[in-house]
């Protein structure tokens, strides 16, 4: 790809669970013509998943009339990747809990709220962002995972601790 | 778009094999809290959730399992999980869920460990 720049993917999916999944194969097909590692692969998989489910239960209540928005940027050396939805939810999580899985089992936290933080352990930076456009009132979340380990952190590499349950 | 998940019940030695083959997601919550109780009912102490690598596990699958590891817990079973690939096994570790299901690549390797092995 690199002797032509960037390269640009836009999807746009029903808001209905499942439908993720194809913002799932399209985001490995791009990675996979960037050479990303299959590790990498999979974790960007895993990644875009869970954002799009957000963005389907959360910024648009599974309500499959509204549409999530996934563009995927590529050059040599990273995967930027964007995800809109309606914001229905209203204002964004800014903290990312680590899950208490500890007190899930013991039924002192809800099930759940792990989406965000997963993210975050596979990815290079991860979060919500002001919209560019004023017309775009929704949420967006970006991502990027860059070819090459572009930070010190290993993902995964933090412990569940205790604390609260999370915010997705 | 929900996709099918199958899920089967089976015994081996002295084990129960859950086997699921197809998407862990919030889709598959009913087959596999199903399976988990019938296999409870017939009084399983070692269950094994024996999953398809490859198949797509998200954070709301693995909600269920953890709902699953809650009840276990209450009947003092015995929890083993095969068959991940090594990125789900890296994602399980991370949510803490291996604090409470011990990992073995293969079913037979499950058996093993159970029967000291």
């Amino acid at each position: 790809m690199s002797p032509h720049g960037n390269r640009v993917v836009e999807l746009k999916i029903p808001s209905e669970l499942g439908y993720e999944k194809i913002a799932r194969e399209a985001v490995a097909t791009v990675a996979h013509r960037l050479n990303f590692s299959e590790e990498k692969i999979e974790d960007i998989k895993t990644a875009i998943s869970e954002a799009c489910t957000n963005a389907i239960r959360y910024g648009s209540g599974s309500d499959s009339r509204m549409k999530v928005v996934v563009i995927l940027t590529a050059d040599d050396q990273k995967l930027d990747i964007l995800i809109k939805d309606p914001g229905a939810s209203g204002v964004p999580p800014e903290i990312i809990n680590i899950p208490d899985i500890n007190g899930m089992v013991e039924g002192k936290q809800r099930l759940g709220g792990m989406g965000l933080y997963i993210i975050r352990e596979l990815v290079d930076e991860a979060g919500f962002i002001e919209p560019e456009e004023e017309e775009d009132d929704g949420n967006q979340f970006r991502m990027v995972i860059y070819r090459v380990d572009g930070n010190d952190s290993e993902p995964g590499a933090s412990t569940p601790g205790t604390d609260n349950g999370g915010t997705t | 778009m929900s996709d099918d998940i199958q899920v089967s019940v089976r015994d081996e030695d002295n084990a129960t094999i859950i086997d699921l083959v197809g998407d862990v997601t919030t889709f598959a919550e009913e087959a596999i809290t199903q399976a988990y109780q019938s296999a409870s009912s017939d009084g399983a102490e070692n269950i094994i959730f024996n999953f398809r690598e490859n198949d797509y596990i998200n954070s709301a699958g693995i909600a269920i399992l953890i709902g699953v590891v809650t009840e276990a817990r209450k009947r003092d079973q015995k929890l083993l999980m095969t068959g991940l690939s090594a990125h789900f096994q890296k994602i399980f570790r991370m949510v803490g869920l291996t604090q409470y299901a011990d990992l073995h690549p293969t079913v037979p390797d499950a058996l093993a460990s159970l029967n000291g092995g």
